[in-house]
This record gives structure tokens, C-alpha cells and sequence, in this order.
């Protein structure tokens, strides 16, 4: 790996190595070192191996930007594809049927459902139970597993009659899809849906009942905010401090910023250079109040508001209540889908900038290109929510370290493996993957 | 003792029925109440729909389903809806489905195994079939059901579930009222007439639709509807209309002794060439009604204690096909297309006693690259009939006592000292001359020349003229808008047809290639009824090169190799330099099944046999046109006289083998 | 007494180079049969989904992503040695993945146009199919991969019989399902019929032509396709582009987007507004002292040990060589 190697451990330091992190998406590793309990440095090295993605694009075209960016990443490739898109129409001024804003809605839906199960269950919830995986855990909590299995399944088939398959969709394109489903498709899907939505209370009761560490740090949240939606594809950007920008000027309050060490690139507030957390956190932070009202009543029974807010242990929870939002929206979408009078409306490219952010499932996602006389892409930036919120993991790992020094080396690793996951970090999308090391210097 | 192609020997017989032979009316409106009674008897009505850009057949409740004011136009590799603005319900031809889709669907279960320890158990996985009814079945369709039939479950062996299928199906045909340019049911003899196989056969007029029986059930059907007696009008609209259809369609592929012509071109080079264009992408065999190849795929438990095998479509293109443990019997792409377009034409016959092939054009159509294959089967195996060329058209003005009057609509100078003249406004004869032939040319007061015709256009011919005299030259000095006399077409052509699917060398020198040109623009309007064309020109100088544009675009085609040289040249000249032959003296193609057209000064054609000779090109397969001074061009003035020849009008296109020793010898 | 007569499990890996993750996904998208593969196999390392780590030896690999980095490429060579079956699965794994279309051109290049300092990258100039490293026993195509061509290789392996991996166009599957040809019905270009059927025909069924996410069939004549492409008018860098998709470097894919120079458009740009290194503070100084994210909590708060911490404690590290490795 290239970068500069790390000072060389002096007197009475520690380092803290945790291994390849395991059950996040992606590949790298955290290093800390350590003295006398406090943190001397922190530094993230993300060895997944970059794939240039802001290359690929140049030279294609809108739509085969489309099936490109989402191969960023196999978990969420809706919300590469929703970003791209919104971009592009942003910028020729394509105006899309409401009915096919709405199936976007309900194509977004399908993969929180998806990816928001499949951390609570498979990459989470055994951190909690004290279990390596999912499948170690179905051993002793097969009705668990199975549960979690049937929701991320629901997601999946959702996905798959808009998309045509739950991993890379096919349909969407500018202007609107490919191809729209007939009423009796969606119809399918309701028994299924009824089952998930109660399966998603569950999910809020089972998440309520863990045992998370105490650890309140209050953090600046940013995500979008709509007038009357909870946020998929509109909204502005805005923080808990203050910021307030359009989707399309994400670069005016933001910036990235290259890090010694890591393949992948870090965000930070522009002008003071601040971390940010984004996210489900975030959103419930920000934009609760817009939450389907199934979901913000069963949020309010937890009792956990205010913890969600302050203890990022508690994003399982955030997870799970949107998890049932995205379940019950996506219910009523079904329930009064009538099919667009035509499934995309034409279009013609224009040169300019075309920029646009969606909420990923695991937070904010910004998509910039530049687009040249030809109507293809000249340039691209891409800002995954994972590496927005790197600033902030690596915040709160030096704040959470000294708190595990003293317990046993793998039981720090562990413990502080499950700090990272609960950012549920996706590093695939920005060449990131985290794997900690805590460098003990003797 | 041949069967009539087309005509299974065994099936499903049909019934006497009284009344069978009436011929009813039915008001179009009235054709939902058809609908409805299917659908009282129980039954799933499957009949054309509009979905994805394709007429696809599919279940309807209501006649509102069917693509009324629409029909279809199709070619190799192409498939377009158009709109049309008249009511007509089944004004189009056949899309991508077929009804094997419900009589021989893509998926059906098989077997249920079990293993129990060392115990193994079988269920069978029959599907009960629903009884449905197919409306809008078309004669050619008829003709592949009762071809898969035949195969099916007329042989020792019966496939229980096609013939379950097969028996719970409702048969009501269509009459097309229109063909495809990719139809070709006429020339296998399944169309575009029904005459049996359905229990009810609809003709579409436009007020509604002629009604016949073939069946009880059929007969029992009609007894329920508001019928009228069909009028002689009725009968002979419907008549007229099919007979429009089979006249549309023509005879494309001759059938006669295609077995045994398609069995005896095994080794034909033309298989390469296909395999150059197919895909292996088995579109073909998918869309074919007839095809019935299929595998059986396994799907177990991680223990292999259970098991379901499914029988699923497949096809003699798909590499695994042929695969046994440790090897491929047809792996080559060329083989595979082989295999299916001999089955599908040749051992059909053997197997099941009727081609394999209804003509109904669907893998034409649906090919991904155009495929077609009458051009395949005419290239690879052409009818003997071809081999004599087609009459020659009358001439006009034959005596010297007359000549049509031509204009020079425009002049193009080729060389200094050659031009062409493009003559409009003339006897429509001249426009049916072949390559090959020409014209005896006169101006008042001027003798008159034979000019070879240069060029037929669809309302002109073109002249290719060489002020080599007086004559000549006054010819090339007209200007557009003069008049001039014709006679003609006169003289043998080229035997284009000797030369259908094999390789083709024109030698040419000069104003050689005038006479050749409208030979190759025959090849190049059909060119992949030919394999390898090469075509070698030679001119004193570049100045002297004829038709110079043209040359230049057929040297970009990929499709033809074309050789160009001068005998001598400037420094500007970046091509070849040197004598014709020697472009191709030292090739390395081999002739021995080519044929070869040579036109030039004599000299340059003697040299040009003997290296052709040496490439294996036969003296039955080298023609070559003659000059000899003509006066009346048409044998009785005595002066082209060459042996026992008239040139004029015994050639002036020999082949070398009715020359004999006369060819180059001189004083003769 | 009863003798368990429930065979051995055979040990299964799955293991990651640069990719998307979406082909494990597709093993984690089983969902009921997901279950029953972790009874019949014992998965000893797949990263993404349990804290379980194993080196080997493995049973089965199941190897994801292209090699595009020197640790991975001898990475790989150590895997195998480790692998009775080496499977790759996915487009990055047998041809290199979209993130192959560098191989055209100067990695160089791109690293500096995505990256302001450039040097602290590590990446090689390709990203390469593993088979160029090593010897693969057999291949899953796919963007993803399909589900159930997994479960049939997994079910084949363990019960003893080849895999039914049916080696065949997408038009045969277009077909099967009733799709009309959106290629002939309505010129949009489909890499179908040269393509290798596993994903069901889905793109045909939604109205949008194949791109060719399951690579180049047997015998695809791309170079007949491409023709009827440019006869029917399209420009031959278009139709080279038509085959620069994700398994554009395997032949004859590769010699369609070379020879029809479908690439020539897409020559590096520089990354707009990214700070190089070292333009803002470590977290850490940004951290002491700040008080704007909130101070530090009370180190002497008690942490709850895990009620059950994860088995073995080999934190295997994937990279020989590593200083900060423990073994």
C-alpha cells in the first residue's frame, strides 16, 4: 500500500490494529495510535482498489451512464442510478410524469427495504447478540435471521418488477423507465407487503430490546428536506447547523478532500472543513417529522428519539424506523398505482453542468458531470454517503478509543468494529472499506 | 413416389360433415359473439394482440383486443407495425409466436425424482392442459401443426403432453388477406388457402367474414351464431382475395428435387459464407412452428434427494447441442447452420415424409442479421431448371429497313476518346435487353455501328461509344437532346445463371468492360445468390480508365475483389502497372468451380483463358464476346461470319467450349 | 447409538478484489436458500458477511472482482494454492469488469485525473480478469452473476454431477419467455444473440436492449452483429462503444471495441474540486480542542463485554507482507 508510513511508535505509545473489518461492504482499515489514553492519530487506509468510476463515464452517453455508475455498488445501485439520473433531467430540463416520480419513489423504497435489512440482520445485529455472522446466529435464532431474509427479499421483488432485477436495474432511464409494470404486477406484491410492514414492527421491537453502549456525542447531520416527503429523490441539502442549499449545489456548502493513506477521497463542510454525518441518523434527525405515520408513531413508542439523535449505536434503530416507512410508503404507492400514459417522455441532451443528490439508504449521494456539445459526459464527480461520513467515523473512533483500551485486544477490536458498523459503511462505492487497526505501541 | 411438399400422411383425420361444405356469413360486430360462445364452452381464446411492438398472440376476452387497423411489414431482419384506416381485424401476417407456444410450450415439467438412501421414486410432472382456442390460425400454421403432428405423435413413439395439448385446442383458421415479402407458403404448398386441419376457417371482408366448417365441433360452433348464407359475391370476394395473395407471393423456391440437390451440396463452399453472418443465435429455430428439439434440465435440493426435470426449448445452434462427455459433434457454426437448413428442407423427408419448412418466413424475419433462406437455398442448391437462361427479349426495328428513334437525354466523356450516351424516350424493348446484348446504332447518312448497351436503367440505356472512325465519332459528338436510331436488343448474353452460387472472375480491357458492366450490375443487385466475385480491369493508361467514379466505389465494397491496372503510367498513378492477367496470374484462388466472363481486345482475352486454364477454370465455364465487323446484326448480310458462326447473332457471348479452335485463330 | 450419516461439510470462501460486492450479494439474495447452503457448506471466510476469517484451505473459493492492484495479484496466487476449486464469479472476476476499459488506455492518467495526489494511490495500469494470474477451475458469468446458476454450481458440487450451465444466446431465453426481438421489432440495438443466456432475457422484457452483462457467448460473431449495426446506419464508434460495457475486455468483445475505436471519446479529464493532501487538518487536531462535535465521553464509563464474543481470535490479515500484520 502506498502512502506514507506512520510515524514510527515512540515511548509509551500504542497502536491498535483491527484486522480486514468484516461485515461492511468493501475493503480497508482504521489505524490508531495511542498514548496514555489519548489518540495520537488516526488514519483510515482504504485498500479497496479504486475503479475510476469518474473516468469510466467520460465519453458515454446519459443512459449508459445510468447502467455504469451503478456498479458502484452492488447493495445500493438504485441510488447511484437516482442521483445520475435526476442530474441529467435537472439539466436539459426534462420534466417527468408524476406517476413516474412516484414509481422512482417506489424503486427507492425496494432497496432501503433491501439494504436496510440486510445490515439490521445479516451485518449488525450480530455485533449485538455476540455473534460473528448471520449464520452463526440463525443457528440459535433461525426465526430472526428468516425474519430479516423475508423483508430483504420483499425489497428485492419490489426491485425486481420495476428493475427487472434486485442487483444493477435495467428500466431506469432518463425521461423516466423502459418500461413501466402493469396494476396486476404491483397487486402481487401486497399480501407479501403486509407481512413486511408487521415483520418491520418486529424489527423496531427486536432492535429496541439491544444493549448498546452509552456513547452521546452529538454530531452535525446533514440530509435532504422536502416540504411534505420523507427524502428519496427531492429536497434541499440542509444541516443541523444552519446549511440550506439546493440538491444541485451540493459543491457550494461541501467539499472533498484527498487523505494521506486511503484510495478513497474524504468530505468536509466547505469553509470551515468540518465533518458531517449523513444518513438514517441524519434524515430521522432532520426530517422526522415527514416520517410515514406508521413509522414516526412506532419511533415515538421506542422512546429512543432523542438517543438516535446523539448515539450513533442507535442507528439500528433509525435504520428500523425507516425501514417500516419504506414498507408502509411503499403499501399505499401500490395501492393507488395507475400506470403512466407513456413510460418515459423524449428528450434531448444540452452541454452544461448536471448535478443533483438523492438519499442513498445509507445517507446523502451527490452526482456532478459535465456534459459537452455531443451530449456526452466530460467530466463526473461522484460523492458516496460513506465518504462523507469517514470525517466522522474517524471523529468518533478518537473519542470511543480510549474507552476500550483497557479491555482485552479482541475485545477492543470487536468493540470497535461494531462502532464503525454502526455507520454501516458502504466503501465499495468510494474505493473505501474499512478494516481498524489500532496500533499498540509498547 | 413423391409426396406434394408441405402434406402430412398421417394426422388427425377429418370428418364428413353435413353441411360442411356450406359457406356462411358472419357480420364483423358478430365475430365477439364467436368469442363469447368459446369462452361459454369453457374455453381460453388465444388469438393476435398488439404487445411490444409485435402482433403476439396471447388470451383475449373481447374482438377490441385484436390489432384491428394495423398490419405488419416485414423483411429480412426487420419488422415495423403500421397503422392502417380500415377496420380489418387480421389484415397482417404472422409475428413472432407461434401456437407451439401452447401446443409445445417453452417449460414443461417432466419427472419428479426422489432418493431415499438406496430407494428411488418417479412421478411424472404432467400439466393438465386448459382448453383453449386458438382463432387466427393461418394456412401455414395449419400446415406446422400438422407437421408437428406427424412428428409428435404420428411415429412409434407419442409425446403424451403435446398430444393432450393438441387435443384440448380449438382450431379456427384465417385466410390471409395479405402476404409479407418474407411469405413464401405458395412455393412449400401450405398456403394461402385452407383446406384442412381447422374446425372453423374465417375469410375477412370487409363487412365481415366468410364462414366455413371443417369439423363437427366446427359445425357445432356455427350452429350458435347469427349467420347468414354466404352470397356468390361474398364467396367470390373471398376467392379473388386469396388468389391476390398466392399471385403476391409468387414462386420463390422451386421445390422440385430439392432433397436430393440440397443432400448433394454437402461440401459447398457457400456454408462458409453463411457461417460468416449466423449468430448462432437459434432466433431461427425459436420462431420456427416446426422445430421441436428440446433438453431436459435438472433442478434438485443441495442433496440431489429431489428433483424436478423440466423440458425446455433448444436448439441444433446452441454449442452444447452436440455435446457428449469428451466432445462436440457440431461445433463449427457452419455445421450447425447445415445441419438445420438440410433437416429443415432435406432429411425432414426421410424422417417424416414432408418438408420441415411451412414458408412462413418468421426466421427471415426475426433473423438478427437477415438470413434468408431462399437466397440460401437458390445459392447453395439452385433448381436445375435455372441452369437455361431465360428468353431473350424480342428486338425491335430487327430489319435494317427500320430503327426506333432514341434521345440523348445526357453525354458523359469517359476518356478522350470514349463516351457514353444516356438514350431516354426509346421502345421500351431495349429496357429488356440482357447484359451482354447490343444495339445496331445509326445516324443519317452515317453506316450503322453495334454498340454494346452499357448500362439498363429502370426508363433509359446507356451507349459506350469509341471514336475509333467517322461513324463512331459523330456519335460522341451529339449533344443532349439529339435523336438518333436504334435496332435492337440484339445478340446472346452473358448466362448470368450459370454462374448462381458459385465463384465469378470478369477479365475485362478497355472498353471491355462496357458489354461486362451490365453484368455486374446484375451481380451486385443479387450478390449473395454469388460466392467470390474477383473482378480484374486493364487500360492502356489511367486516362484511359472507363466508368472511373463507379470503379472507385466497388474498390470500397468489401464484398467483391476488384483488381485495377494500366499498361503504363505517370508518376502520378499510385496503382498497378502492367498487363490484366498479371493481377492475377499468381493468385492463389482456385477456379474450379468459377466461371469466368472475358471481354477484350483478342489478344488480351487469348492470354487471359490460358491463365484462367491454369487456375482451373474450364472452357465450358469461360465466355467471352467476339467482334467481327456487322452490318445488319441479325445474320443475313454475311459479314460477321466466324466459322459456323454468326456473330451477331449466334453471339456475340460464346462459351470458349463452342469455339472450339476457332477462338484466336486467325484469318478465320 | 446413532452414527450421523450427514456428509462432511464442505468448506466454502468467498473472497473480494475491486467489485461492486453485487455477486456475493447474490449469494446473500438465496435468502430461504441461503440458509440450507450454510448447512451443506461451512463457510469459512466471506468477509462481507461474518467476522469468521480463514486463510484456507478451502473446498470451494468463490473469487469476485478484478485484480488491480500488485497485493491482490499476489494475493490471488496465494489463494489458490489454497483452493481445491477455484470458482470466479461476476464480470470483474472473468473479464475484468467495467473498470477494464483502462486496459485502453493510461492508467496513469486516470489516476491523476481522479486523484489530485496521485502518488498515494496504489493501482496497476489494468484490471485483469483472474484468470490471467491463475488457473480457474470454472467461471459464473454476470453483472450480477445469477442466483440460481449459484445454487446449481453449489448443488452440483455437492452432490458430484456438472453443473447444467446451459451454454446458449439471450435470445434463446427472449424467446422461452415469449419476448418479441426489440433488435427486429424495433432497430434498438441488443447484444443478445451474442451473448451468453443466465439472466432470463431481462432487458428485451423491459423494453431495452442487452448490454451484455453476461459476456461474450461460444462462437459470438460480434464482428457479423457489429456489420448489420453499421449497414442499418449506425457510426462504427458507436457500435464500438456497443461493446465497451462490462465485459468489454473479453474477446471478441475487445477486438470490436479496438477495431471500431468505441473508446476514442473517452480520453481522462481532469477531476473537478478536490483538495490535495494535506490542504485541511487530521481529524484528530480537529478534534482536540474542538468543541463543536462535543468533547470526549468519560473514559471511566463502563463498557458491557459482549455477551458472547466472536469465536477465534485470528484476525488473519489477507496482505503478506504488511508490517502492521499479526498473525
Amino acid at each position: 500500500m502506498q502512502g506514507a508510513e506512520m510515524a514510527a511508535p515512540s515511548a509509551g505509545e500504542r497502536r491498535y490494529t483491527v484486522g480486514y473489518l468484516t461485515r461492511v461492504e468493501g475493503e480497508g482499515s482504521l489505524l490508531l495510535r495511542v498514548r496514555d489514553g489519548d489518540v495520537l492519530e488516526a488514519r483510515f487506509k482504504i485498500f479497496e482498489a479504486p475503479r475510476y468510476f469518474e473516468q469510466l463515464v467520460v465519453g458515454r452517453t446519459p443512459d449508459e451512464v445510468i447502467d455504469i455508475v451503478a456498479r458502484i455498488c452492488g447493495i445500493c445501485p438504485v441510488a447511484y442510478q437516482m442521483s445520475a439520473v435526476h442530474a441529467f433531467e435537472d439539466c436539459f430540463g426534462v420534466a417527468i410524469e408524476p406517476a413516474v416520480r412516484t414509481l422512482r419513489r417506489l424503486l427507492y423504497c425496494g432497496e432501503w427495504i433491501e439494504s436496510h435489512a440486510l445490515h439490521i440482520y445479516l451485518l449488525h445485529a450480530p455485533d449485538f447478540l455476540g455473534y460473528p455472522s448471520a449464520l452463526a446466529m440463525a443457528a440459535d435464532h433461525r426465526d430472526v435471521v428468516a425474519r430479516g431474509l423475508a423483508i430483504k427479499k420483499l425489497g428485492n421483488e419490489i426491485l425486481e418488477v420495476l428493475g427487472g432485477r434486485a442487483i444493477h436495474p435495467v428500466s431506469v432511464r432518463v425521461g423516466g423507465f423502459s418500461r413501466v409494470p402493469r396494476r396486476a404486477e404491483l397487486e402481487a406484491l401486497r399480501p407479501a407487503l403486509d407481512d413486511a410492514v408487521r415483520m418491520a414492527r418486529d424489527t423496531i421491537d427486536f432492535v429496541t430490546g439491544l444493549d448498546a453502549p452509552e456513547f452521546d456525542r452529538p454530531m452535525r447531520y446533514v440530509a435532504l428536506r422536502h416540504a411534505s416527503e420523507y427524502p428519496f429523490n427531492d429536497g434541499r441539502i440542509v444541516s443541523s447547523d444552519g446549511i440550506d442549499v439546493a440538491p444541485t449545489r451540493w459543491d457550494d456548502a461541501f467539499v472533498e478532500v484527498q487523505v494521506e493513506g486511503t484510495n478513497a477521497l474524504h468530505a468536509r463542510t466547505a469553509g470551515e472543513h468540518q465533518v458531517y454525518l449523513v444518513g438514517p441518523a441524519a434524515r430521522v434527525a432532520l426530517a422526522g417529522d415527514r416520517l410515514h405515520p406508521l413509522a414516526a408513531a412506532a419511533l415515538a413508542d421506542t422512546g429512543l428519539v432523542e438517543r438516535v439523535r446523539s448515539n450513533i449505536y442507535w442507528s439500528i434503530a433509525a435504520r428500523a424506523v425507516e425501514l417500516l416507512h419504506a414498507l408502509a410508503e411503499a403499501r399505499d404507492i401500490i395501492d393507488a398505482y395507475r400506470p403512466p400514459a407513456a413510460p418515459r417522455v423524449a428528450w434531448e441532451p444540452s452541454p452544461g453542468r448536471a448535478a443533483w443528490a438523492t438519499e442513498a439508504p445509507r445517507g446523502l449521494l451527490f452526482h456532478r458531470y459535465e456534459v459537452d456539445a455531443q451530449g456526452l459526459i466530460a467530466a463526473a464527480q461522484i460523492v458516496p454517503p460513506t465518504s462523507q461520513n469517514q470525517g466522522a467515523i474517524e471523529a468518533d473512533l478518537v473519542a470511543f478509543a480510549p474507552r476500550v483500551l483497557a479491555l482485552p485486544h479482541d475485545e477492543a477490536q470487536h468493540r470497535i468494529e461494531q462502532l464503525v458498523r454502526s455507520y454501516d459503511p458502504c466503501i465499495s462505492c468510494a474505493t473505501h472499506f474499512l478494516d481498524l487497526q489500532i496500533e499498540e505501541v509498547p | 413416389m413423391p409426396v406434394p411438399p408441405g402434406v402430412a400422411t398421417s394426422g388427425p383425420a377429418s370428418t364428413v360433415v353435413p353441411g360442411a361444405s356450406g359457406r356462411w356469413f358472419l357480420a364483423r360486430p358478430n365475430l365477439q359473439l364467436l368469442v363469447d360462445q368459446l369462452r361459454a364452452d369453457g374455453r381460453t381464446v388465444i388469438a393476435p394482440t398488439l404487445a411490444d411492438g409485435a402482433i403476439v398472440y396471447d388470451e383475449i376476452t373481447s374482438i377490441a383486443e385484436l390489432p384491428g387497423g394495423w398490419t405488419d411489414a416485414q423483411a429480412p431482419g426487420s419488422y415495423r407495425l403500421a397503422p392502417r384506416d380500415d377496420g380489418r381485424l387480421f389484415h397482417y401476417t404472422v409475428g413472432p409466436t407461434s401456437w407451439k407456444r401452447w401446443t409445445f410450450p417453452p417449460r414443461v415439467p417432466m419427472i419428479d425424482g426422489r432418493r431415499d438412501g438406496a430407494a428411488v421414486t418417479f412421478e411424472p410432472g404432467r400439466e393438465l392442459p386448459t382448453r383453449l382456442a386458438f382463432l387466427g390460425v393461418r394456412a401455414c400454421e395449419l400446415a406446422a401443426l400438422r407437421i408437428q403432428d406427424r412428428v409428435l405423435v404420428g411415429g412409434p413413439y407419442v409425446d403424451g403432453d403435446y398430444q393432450s395439448r393438441r387435443a384440448s385446442a380449438l382450431v379456427i383458421a384465417v385466410e390471409c388477406s395479405t402476404a409479407s415479402s418474407t411469405c413464401f407458403c405458395t412455393s412449400m404448398g401450405t398456403g394461402p388457402e385452407v383446406h384442412d386441419g381447422h374446425d372453423l376457417v374465417l375469410t375477412e371482408l370487409d363487412e365481415g367474414f366468410l364462414v366455413r366448417a371443417g369439423s363437427m365441433a366446427g359445425s357445432a360452433l356455427l350452429a350458435r351464431l347469427p349467420l347468414t348464407v354466404a352470397s356468390v359475391e361474398e364467396i367470390y370476394a373471398a376467392r379473388e382475395q386469396v388468389a391476390a395473395v398466392a399471385a403476391a407471393i409468387g414462386d420463390p423456391v422451386p421445390t422440385t428435387g430439392l432433397h436430393d440437390r440440397l443432400l448433394a451440396q454437402v461440401d459447398s463452399p457457400r456454408w462458409d459464407r453463411v457461417a460468416e453472418r449466423c449468430l448462432t443465435c437459434t432466433s431461427c429455430t425459436m420462431v420456427c412452428p416446426t422445430c421441436f428439439c428440446t433438453s431436459v434440465v435438472q433442478r434438485s435440493d443441495l442433496d440431489g434427494t429431489a428433483s424436478t426435470g423440466e423440458r425446455v426449448w433448444d436448439s441444433c445452434f446452441s454449442l452444447g447441442f452436440a455435446k457428449v462427455a469428451g466432445g462436440n459433434f457440431r461445433s463449427r457454426p457452419r455445421d450447425r447452420y447445415r445441419q438445420w437448413l438440410t433437416h429443415k428442407f432435406a432429411t425432414w423427408i426421410d424422417q417424416f415424409e414432408s418438408f420441415g419448412c411451412v414458408g412462413c418466413g418468421r426466421c427471415i424475419t426475426w433473423c438478427p442479421v437477415g438470413i434468408d433462406v431462399r437466397e440460401e437455398l437458390m445459392a447453395i442448391a439452385p433448381p436445375l431448371e435455372l441452369g437455361v437462361e431465360p428468353a431473350p427479349a424480342a428486338p425491335v426495328a430487327a430489319s435494317p429497313s427500320e430503327y426506333r428513334v432514341g434521345r440523348v437525354r445526357s453525354v458523359r466523356h469517359e476518356t478522350a476518346d470514349t463516351t457514353t450516351l444516356v438514350i431516354g424516350d426509346l421502345d421500351p424493348a431495349f429496357l429488356a435487353g440482357h447484359p451482354g446484348q447490343f444495339a445496331m446504332v445509326d445516324l443519317p447518312a452515317f453506316p450503322s455501328l453495334p454498340i454494346s448497351i452499357s448500362r439498363y436503367r429502370p426508363d433509359a440505356i446507356e451507349l459506350t461509344i469509341r471514336a475509333a472512325g467517322p461513324a463512331s465519332t459523330a456519335l460522341t459528338r451529339l449533344k443532349p437532346g439529339a435523336e438518333l436510331g436504334m435496332r435492337g436488343p440484339l445478340g446472346s448474353s452473358w448466362p448470368l445463371e450459370r454462374a448462381a452460387g458459385r465463384d465469378v472472375i470478369i477479365v475485362t480491357g478497355g472498353i471491355g468492360l462496357a458489354p461486362l458492366r451490365p453484368l455486374i450490375d446484375a451481380i451486385m443487385a443479387q450478390r449473395r445468390r454469388f460466392g467470390d466475385v474477383r473482378i480484374y480491369y486493364g487500360a492502356r493508361t489511367p486516362h484511359d480508365l472507363l466508368y472511373a467514379d463507379e470503379i472507385e466505389e466497388l474498390t470500397q465494397r468489401p464484398d467483391i475483389e476488384l483488381g485495377v491496372t494500366v499498361d503504363r503510367a505517370g508518376p502520378e498513378w499510385l496503382g498497378r502497372v502492367g498487363v490484366v492477367t498479371q493481377l492475377f496470374d499468381q493468385a492463389q484462388w482456385d477456379g474450379s468451380g468459377a466461371v469466368a466472363f472475358v471481354c477484350g481486345p483478342e489478344r488480351m482475352m487469348q492470354v487471359t483463358v490460358g491463365v484462367l486454364a491454369a487456375h482451373g477454370i474450364t472452357s465450358d465455364r469461360v465466355y467471352v464476346t467476339l467482334e467481327r465487323h456487322m452490318q445488319c446484326g441479325i445474320g443475313l448480310c454475311g459479314h460477321c461470319q466466324m466459322g459456323k458462326y454468326f456473330i451477331c447473332r449466334d453471339g456475340p457471348v460464346f462459351s470458349l467450349a463452342s469455339l472450339g479452335g476457332i477462338f484466336g485463330r486467325e484469318g478465320v | 447409538m446413532v452414527v450421523s450419516t450427514t456428509p462432511a461439510r464442505l468448506r466454502l470462501g468467498i473472497v473480494k478484489f475491486a467489485s461492486c460486492d453485487g455477486c456475493q450479494l447474490s449469494l446473500l439474495d438465496l435468502e430461504d436458500e441461503l440458509l440450507d447452503v450454510a448447512e451443506r457448506f461451512e463457510v469459512v471466510e466471506f468477509a462481507e458477511a461474518s467476522s469468521l476469517r480463514s486463510r484456507g484451505p478451502y473446498d470451494v473459493l468463490l473469487v469476485e472482482g478484478s485484480i488491480s492492484t500488485a497485493d491482490q495479484a499476489a494475493e490471488i496466487i496465494e489463494l489458490r494454492e489454497q483452493a481445491r476449486l477455484l470458482l470466479t464469479i461476476g464480470a470483474c472476476a472473468n473479464a475484468g469488469g467495467i473498470q477494464a476499459l483502462r486496459n485502453w488506455t493510461s492508467e496513469q492518467a486516470f489516476r491523476a485525473a481522479v486523484y489530485p495526489s496521485p502518488d498515494y494511490i496504489d493501482s496497476l495500469a489494468t484490471a485483469t480478469p483472474v484468470s490471467e494470474h491463475v488457473t480457474v477451475d470454472a467461471s459464473l458469468p454476470g453483472c450480477p452473476i445469477s442466483g440460481g446458476q449459484l445454487r446449481e454450481v453449489l448443488a452440483s458440487i455437492a452432490i458430484g454431477r456438472r453443473p447444467q450451465i446451459r451454454e446458449e444466446s439471450v435470445c434463446v431465453e427472449c424467446k422461452r419467455r415469449g419476448t418479441p426481438c426489440i433488435l427486429v421489432s424495433s432497430g434498438v440495438p441488443c447484444l443478445g444473440p451474442v451473448t451468453q443466456a443466465g439472466c432470463g432475457a431481462i432487458c428485451p422484457a423491459f423494453g431495452r436492449g442487452c448490454y451484455a452483462c453476461f459476456g461474450p457467448k461460444e462462437a459470438a460473431n460480434t464482428a457479423s452483429l457489429g456489420d448489420a449495426f453499421v449497414g442499418a446506419g449506425r457510426a462504427p464508434t458507436e457500435v464500438g462503444r456497443l461493446f465497451a460495457g462490462f465485459t468489454a475486455y473479453a474477446e471478441p468483445f475487445r477486438t470490436q471495441v479496438t477495431e471500431r475505436r468505441g473508446l476514442e471519446r473517452s480520453a481522462p479529464f481532469g477531476r473537478p474540486s478536490v483538495l490535495p493532501v494535506g490542504a485541511v487538518p487530521p481529524v484528530a487536531d480537529v478534534m482536540r480542542g474542538a468543541g463543536t462535535a462535543g468533547g470526549p465521553a468519560d473514559p471511566a464509563a463502563p463498557i458491557t463485554p459482549a455477551g458472547r464474543s466472536k469465536a477465534g481470535g485470528t484476525r488473519a490479515r489477507r496482505r503478506a507482507g504488511d508490517p502492521d500484520a499479526r498473525r
